[in-house]
This record gives C-alpha cells, structure tokens and sequence, in this order.
C-alpha cells in the first residue's frame, strides 16, 4: 500500500514514515502543501496522511481541491489546532478519518491500513483461533463455551476482533466502542478490557487478548 | 455640570420655598394681630403670637426643609446607586461591556467613564491570558507528538534491558498523562475564548443516565464500590449529546475516585417542573466546607495530604461546570467531612 504523508514537522514526519515503513507500507513525505497537491494529483496513493497547518497550502483547502478535482484517494487529516471544529469540518471536506495530536503512532499505522479497507463489506462471522462471534445472533463463543456479555462488552470484542493482528488505541476503541468525540480521561477503556479478558482468556490457552504497553490492545492468535 | 453646583442649586431652590412658606406664615400672624391689637395685655400677646408663629410657619417650614433635604439627597446620590447595580452585574465574561455613562460631564459620569477604561484593560489582560493558554497547549503538541513518537519506536524495536524497557514504559505512561493534561487545557482554553460550539439537540438524559450509570458500575468495580441507580424519570434536554456523556461521565469517574473501599454511589435523576435535576452522591471523605467552592478551580486536588494517591488531570470537574454553564444549568457540589458528597446539577429540560 502506497501512501504520501504531508507534514511539515521533520520529526513527526520521519517518526510517521519509519512507523509506516516498519509496517510495510511504501512512504512517500512531502513537507509542503502545494507540492503534495500536485504529488497527489499526479501519484498512484492509496492513502495520504495530511497535516491540517502547511506551509503553501493548509490541509483543508489540499483536500477540498483533491476532491473538486474528482480524487478520491482516502485520507487521513492530522491536527494539532482544534480552532474551530476541524474533526467536522476535514470528515465535511471529505476526509476519510480524522487523528488529532499528540497521536499514538501505532494507531496511526492503525488507521492507515484501514483506509484501505474501507472499501470491504463487513463480515458477519468473525474468528480469531478458536473463538467465534456471530454478529447476527449476538453471540460468542470459544472451545464450546457461550459467553453471557454486556452490550458494550460485545461491541468491544467484535472491534477487536475486526481489526485482530493490529493494535487498537484507546482512543480508537473509545470511538468505536463508545462513540465518544472526547477521551474522557479515565481508565474506562482499561477496566472493559480487563474484564473481557477475564471472560475470554481465563481458562483458555494461548491467550488471545495482549497490552500493548503505550499504544493499545491487540487481540491475535499466534503469541 | 458638576454634583458641586448642581448641589447648591438645588439647595437654594429648597431653602427660597422654606423661606416662602414661613414669610406668608408670618405675614398673616402679623396681619391677624393688628386687627386684635386691642383685647390683651401686651406681654401675653408677644408670648402667644411667639408660639403660634413657631407651630404654623417655623414646623411647616422645618418640615419642607427636612423632605427638602431627603430629595436633594436621594437625587443627588440617584446615579451613584444605579452605577452600584450596575457594576454587581459585572463578571470574569462581560467586562467589555461598558457601563451606561450619563453623558453630563459630571463627577460619577467621569468616574463611569474611569471604570469602563479599567474593566476594558482588565478583559485584554483576561484575553491574553486565555491567549496564552490556547497557544501553549497547542504549542506543546508537536513536542508531545514526537516524544511519544520516539518512545513508542524505541519499545517496539524492543530494548534487551528488561530494566530500560521497563523505564521507557514509565516515560510513556507520563507522557500519555501529560497529553490528558493538555486535551483537557485545550478543551477549557477553547471554551473560554468562546470556540467550542456545541451540536445542540432534543436529547435523553435518562438514557445517557442509565448508560453512565453501566460505566461508572465497571470503573467502581476494582475498589468494590456499589453504584445504584435510584431514580431515572423520562427526560428530555435541549443539548450536545457527546458533552452530556462526557459530564456524565466525569461526574461518576470522580465519584468513584474520591471513594472509599466498600463506598457507595448513588444516582438519581428527576424532572421538576421545567427543570430536569441530577444527583449523584458518594461515600467518600468529605471535603470541609472551606474548600468546596473551590472544587470547580482547575487542577484544584482537594485535601492534598489523603488525596495525593488518585490519578487523574485535575481538570474533571472544571469541564463539567463548563459543560454545565454552556447548557444554561447550575452545578453544586455539597459535603460534609465523614458524610456524603453530593453533586447536584440542574439543566432545563427541553420546550417542544
């Protein structure tokens, strides 16, 4: 997957493109928004990650062109600002998701790789080793044992599951989980999974559900 | 004109009607007099007409003088006490607004006009202030970014040390504690300078009531605290749905933090007239009375010396009460040392 990262900061930029390239992705950086404008017209991306404030051309205005000129490359908007309501204001202008800084990088890789897969219907039976989740009858299940969970607890799972083999941030699963706009500051995030786990893993081998020290949680089956 | 002249004026203007009063006063004793010159004895006469001279003009005239002198008073003293009202309306939000002047050149008008010049240096002052906020949370960002950037890269690529690995963890888990820190400076600078709009529609708080009440059950969980929820009436807010869930739930995480072991929360939503009013009460230890208006300063933590051990931005119920506001409601916290803590908050409910 090809994607061009626009940031004019050199040390997120290099951070953003290692983290990027230790994924496997191929990184093209271009600190300038006039010039990314053009790179993106003419290249081949198949996700760009955008910073809001550019020299040569904010982000926004990059984006709005992008689609006026029938682009539809998925992208991923950046910002440190929060003036107004850019979470808004980049989905209105046709961002495909939105990170705001100080962001953890693992689930900037995260997000990166699903703006390649946006496109994908969603399943509707997930597996991760032996453990299932229908989402149709809302209903888990591993080694032949149901599991009795709370709404939340189940949405939890199956985003986890959803996106099994890739960290999930907080504020990922906040998002997705919760449908909050704001981190709210507490270890909510946490407690859910640690009594998930406790309903998935005790008892089991191997574990499937891992901290990631500083990013996030993966749910994945080889250790 | 100055208060000086108009003063004297209005002085000489109530003492030529006293002085009126009492000279047609005497002016029929007199002429009453000299039509009885020839019944009396002299010295009985002077002391009778005396007296009658002193109760039917000298009384009518002290009298006029004294109302004289209450509504030369009250007049004079008149735009003093409306600059009085004026000024107890003033606040932290509205100091550009300048005070209504007279116009007429006199002292209070000039003093109006003195005071408009402070509050209008106060409010740049306050301005820049919230500037400065603003701008250093946004300035420490890019920092933030990079040093969580290279943390992070450097855990990955995975140190041999198992003791370094363990530090560079810590740093992480600070740093992660600093942004929380600065999301929510960010979130209060924001407000302040007027740039957080809210999406405001017809809402359920009793929903979101019962949904916080789940969460906080499972954050109370770990300290064995009991959550209970007492009362949910149907309810409808004019509101932003994500604001709402985040006082919600820095409420409950509060609650649950400033607990004990064993405590209890409880929570109770009622609808009174046109005012929906939540509750949330818990069994922590209390904070003395001194000190609970000052729960909604920012950073404020409390009685340092039990509280040092709970985590958290400090910024918690500082968004709350500016969540609260910025939906036209009251917030109050209430408690006793070694009783309950209850923090009330009343929002009108939405008019169809």
């Amino acid at each position: 997957m090809r994607v061009l990262v626009v940031e004019d900061e050199i040390k997120t930029a290099s951070l953003v493109r290692h983290a990027l390239e230790a994924e496997g992705f191929l990184v093209s950086v271009c600190p300038r928004g006039d010039d990314a404008l053009t790179a993106a017209v003419a290249g081949t991306f198949d996700g760009i990650v955008l910073d809001i404030m550019l020299p040569g051309r904010d982000g926004l205005s990059l984006l709005r062109e992008l689609r006026a000129q029938g682009h539809a490359t998925p992208v991923l908007l950046l910002s440190a600002r929060g003036k107004v309501d850019e979470r808004i204001a980049g989905l209105n202008a046709g961002a495909a998701d939105y990170l705001p800084k100080p962001f953890v990088l693992a689930e900037l890789v995260a997000r990166v790789r699903a703006l390649g897969r946006r496109a994908e219907a969603p399943a509707t039976e997930l597996r991760v080793a032996d453990l299932t989740l229908d989402t149709i009858f809302h209903r888990a299940q591993r080694g032949g044992k149901v599991f009795d969970l709370t709404a939340r607890e189940f949405r939890l799972l199956e985003y986890l599951m959803r996106c099994s083999g890739q960290i999930c941030g907080r504020m990922s699963i906040i998002e997705q989980v919760w449908d909050y706009d704001f981190d709210p500051g507490t270890n909510l995030v946490d407690v859910y999974v640690r009594r998930l786990r406790e309903k998935i893993d005790d008892g089991f081998e191997p574990k499937l559900l891992q901290t990631v020290r500083g990013a996030g949680y993966v749910l994945k089956a080889a250790p | 004109m100055t208060i000086r002249t108009r003063l004297t004026l209005w002085f000489a203007g109530v003492l030529t009607v006293s002085l009126l009063v009492m000279s047609s006063g005497t002016f029929l004793e007199i002429a009453e007099q000299l039509r009885h010159a020839h019944r009396q004895s002299p010295a009985a006469r002077a002391a009778r007409e005396t007296s009658e001279m002193i109760l039917e003009a000298g009384l009518p005239a002290v009298v006029l003088g004294l109302l004289g002198g209450w509504w030369l008073m009250r007049r004079a003293l008149s735009p003093v006490a409306r600059l009085t009202r004026a000024m107890e309306q003033i606040h932290e939000r509205n100091l550009a607004e300048p005070l209504p002047r007279s116009g007429n050149g006199d002292e209070i008008d000039r003093l109006t006009e003195v005071f408009n010049s402070l509050t209008v240096r106060l409010d740049a002052s306050f301005q820049r202030i919230h500037e400065f906020t603003l701008h250093a949370s946004h300035e420490l960002k890019t920092p933030l970014t990079i040093l969580r950037g290279e943390l992070e890269t450097a855990l990955r690529d995975g140190p041999a040390d198992a003791a370094l690995k363990h530090r560079l963890a810590s740093q992480l888990d600070e740093i992660e504690r600093l942004a929380k820190i600065v999301d929510g400076l960010t979130l209060l600078a924001r407000a302040d300078a007027g740039q957080v709009e809210l999406q405001m529609e017809p809402v359920r708080l009793d929903e979101l009531v019962r949904e916080c009440v789940a969460d906080a059950t499972i954050l109370a969980h770990p300290q064995a605290v009991a959550v209970r929820l007492e009362a949910c009436a149907e309810t409808t807010v004019q509101g932003d749905r994500h604001r709402l869930r985040q006082l919600l739930l820095n409420l409950a995480d509060n609650a649950v933090k400033y607990n004990q072991p064993g405590g209890r929360i409880q929570v109770s939503l009622v609808q009174e007239g046109a005012e929906a009013r939540l509750e949330m009460t818990n069994t922590g230890p209390g904070l003395a009375p001194a000190l609970q208006t000052r729960v909604f300063e920012r950073f404020f933590r409390g009685d340092t010396s039990h509280n040092h051990a709970v985590e958290g931005c400090g910024l918690g119920l500082s968004i709350a009460q500016w969540i609260v506001r910025a939906h036209r409601g009251e917030i109050r916290f209430v408690s006793q040392p070694g009783q309950l803590t209850t923090v009330t908050v009343r929002l009108p409910v939405a008019t169809n």
